[in-house]
């Protein structure tokens, strides 16, 4: 399995709507922000990878959609009657596959895992998994801003072919203890200069991110295949 | 075809906590809903006070069923991998804890520990076919040999919150559902919480394909064609090596919504020239959302095994338009079944089994 495109997108909230217009050309209003911070990081990933085929969507998250969470709850509360169609919908954190779908890319499933900050590696493993009926998965981490940080759409591209300048992902028991938050940024920052293998790990299990051999020298890179 | 087989199945529905007594009262008179917000509503007849407490009363029973029918000894579950799928996990809980909200991965981890899984955790959403989606990945893990058993559960339980969002997007009934009905006029949500233990170990049914696909039509509704519903019915019957005159029944996502009945109805008639068997579960225990894939698992196989087909509670009268008559409970062996579910966000499923026996 193959890494592609890394693409981390770190937003201030009161950026979120003039990047989505700038990407889109105009606003997905009727959209909540986790599903808009899916849409922006997802499209722009899929962009960079220069990729295509059949395209799974496997994003994850801590929180999911908290803010629209928080809100149609307080709202329904108050009021008890039937919530506002789009409140709700803003609950819902899954609709980044159907979207993308709509924008013709050819998806062929798509779901979001709720993950603790031990369990990304379950993250590649279900990819790998995914790669069995999808030419490509385009896997996310989105975390809407909370306590004045920025908002966070990570994503990159799992494919099963080698092509340059790819990132081989192997699993590995050892290496630096990473979170489900940081472990693609990690890749991304490693990517600049891999000079080794990235090993990372979140308690038993790990995965080792090797540069394809085209960007490291022959010897090394046939030694962590 | 897949080597993962269906072990054990348990379920806690508004048919009752205990599956075996749900199976026998699927085949009798049908009850009426109650209500939640003034909705029609399949609650679990469950009462054990505030929401937490319920929830876990409803874990530990349908735990115990679960346990009970396995044959999978304790010493075996310590390492059991439980993948939890749900859309709405413990919101109703956070209805009285507002405006704390439980992450969802610390509720999964709580339930799977009242099933006594000490294994690794996950929590899936794909909205309504959640439960497919961790079944999906529990199929990956069997196959792939990592783990002999995997415990799936789908759980949906009472809250305002859905109720709300639902009834605002005007696809409730007022009355109760009514699949394939001529007179249907939305859907009818309920709670359920079911379990189903994937494992390599050969049993009865046997998982043979899982078919996905997205319908970009409307994030809250199939394209009217049902195109997407077909695509995942042909792909699933092929993975199984099955042509449409193999399948002995189909369990329909139908939920008695005037188009996303129609959608499936057209995709089923595309498909089989000659109908199969059909039923729909959501007439008696609701439209369970996210739990809905091991839950209507649960009940359709145990429905089954008593040599009957589950007859479609709330199906009276024949739609020309929908051109499909949902069985009524009669007898008939069944050996292969496809199984469908569809969902907010456009995600499309259909399992196909076969007993393997």
């Amino acid at each position: 399995m193959v890494l592609l495109a890394p693409t981390l997108m770190d937003l201030a909230p009161a950026a979120l709507a003039d990047e989505v217009r700038s990407r889109f050309g105009s606003e997905l209003r009727r959209l909540g922000v986790f599903t808009q911070l899916c849409q922006l990081g997802a499209q722009a990933c899929l962009e960079a990878s220069a990729t295509k085929g059949r395209i799974g969507v496997l994003l994850a998250t801590t929180h999911g959609a908290l803010t629209a969470s928080r809100a149609a709850l307080g709202d329904v509360l108050r009021s008890g009657e039937p919530a506002m169609p789009f409140a709700f919908l803003a609950t819902q954190t899954n609709f980044a596959g159907a979207l993308l779908a709509s924008r013709s890319h050819d998806v062929a499933r798509a779901a979001c895992l709720y993950l603790g900050a031990q369990d990304w590696p379950w993250l590649l493993r279900m990819a790998r998994s995914w790669l069995a009926e999808c030419e490509r998965v385009a896997v996310g981490w989105v975390e809407e801003a909370t306590q004045g940080e920025a908002h966070r759409s990570h994503w990159c591209i799992f494919a099963r072919q080698a092509v340059a300048p790819a990132i081989h992902c192997e699993p590995a028991t050892a290496g630096t203890a990473a979170t489900s938050g940081d472990w693609m940024a990690r890749v991304a920052a490693w990517r600049n200069a891999p000079v080794a293998p990235l090993e990372l790990r979140a308690g038993h299990q790990g995965w080792r991110f090797t540069s394809h051999p085209r960007t490291l020298d022959k010897g090394r890179a046939q030694s962590c295949a | 075809m897949s080597g993962a087989f269906v072990r054990a199945t348990a379920l806690a529905s508004a048919l009752g906590p205990e599956l075996g007594a749900a199976a026998g009262r699927l085949f009798g008179e049908p009850g009426a809903p109650q209500t939640l917000m003034g909705w029609p509503y399949r609650a679990i007849p469950v009462e054990d006070g505030e929401w937490r407490r319920r929830a876990q009363t409803i874990a530990r029973s349908v735990a115990a069923d679960l346990w009970r029918s396995a044959g999978l000894p304790a010493d075996r579950r310590t390492g059991l991998a439980c993948l939890v799928g749900s859309s709405s996990f413990s919101i109703g809980a956070s209805e009285v804890e507002y405006p704390a909200l439980e992450l969802p991965d610390a509720f999964c981890r709580t339930l799977a520990q009242t099933f006594g899984a000490g294994g690794p955790v996950l929590a899936m959403s794909s909205a309504c076919t959640s439960g497919l989606s961790a079944l999906q990945a529990a199929l990956a893990l069997v196959e792939e040999g990592d783990f002999s058993d995997v415990l799936v559960l789908g759980i949906e339980l009472s809250n305002r919150l859905t109720v709300a969002g639902f009834a605002g997007l005007e696809l409730l009934s007022r009355t109760r559902a009514r699949p394939c009905d001529r007179d249907r006029d939305g859907m009818v949500l309920g709670e359920a919480l079911g379990a189903v233990l994937v494992s390599a170990t050969p049993a009865e049914w046997r998982v043979s394909a899982l078919a996905t696909g997205i319908d970009a039509a409307s994030v809250t509704g199939p394209a009217p064609g049902g195109e997407a519903m077909a695509a995942t019915m042909r792909s699933a019957m092929h993975r199984a090596g099955w042509r449409p005159g193999d399948v002995d029944l189909i369990k329909l996502q139908a939920a008695g919504s005037p188009l996303s009945d129609l959608a499936e109805a057209r995709a089923v008639r595309n498909l089989f020239a000659a109908q199969p068997k059909l039923a729909s579960l959501k007439g008696a225990i609701g439209h369970t959302l996210g739990a809905s894939g091991p839950a209507e698992l649960a009940l359709l196989l145990a429905a089954l095994a008593r040599g009957r087909v589950p007859p479609t509670w709330g199906y009276e009268v024949y739609d020309e338009a929908i051109g499909l008559t949902p069985s009524d409970g009669a007898a008939g062996e069944v050996r292969r079944v496809l199984f469908n579910l569809s969902g907010f966000g456009g995600s499309v499923m259909t399992l196909a089994l076969e007993r393997a026996g």
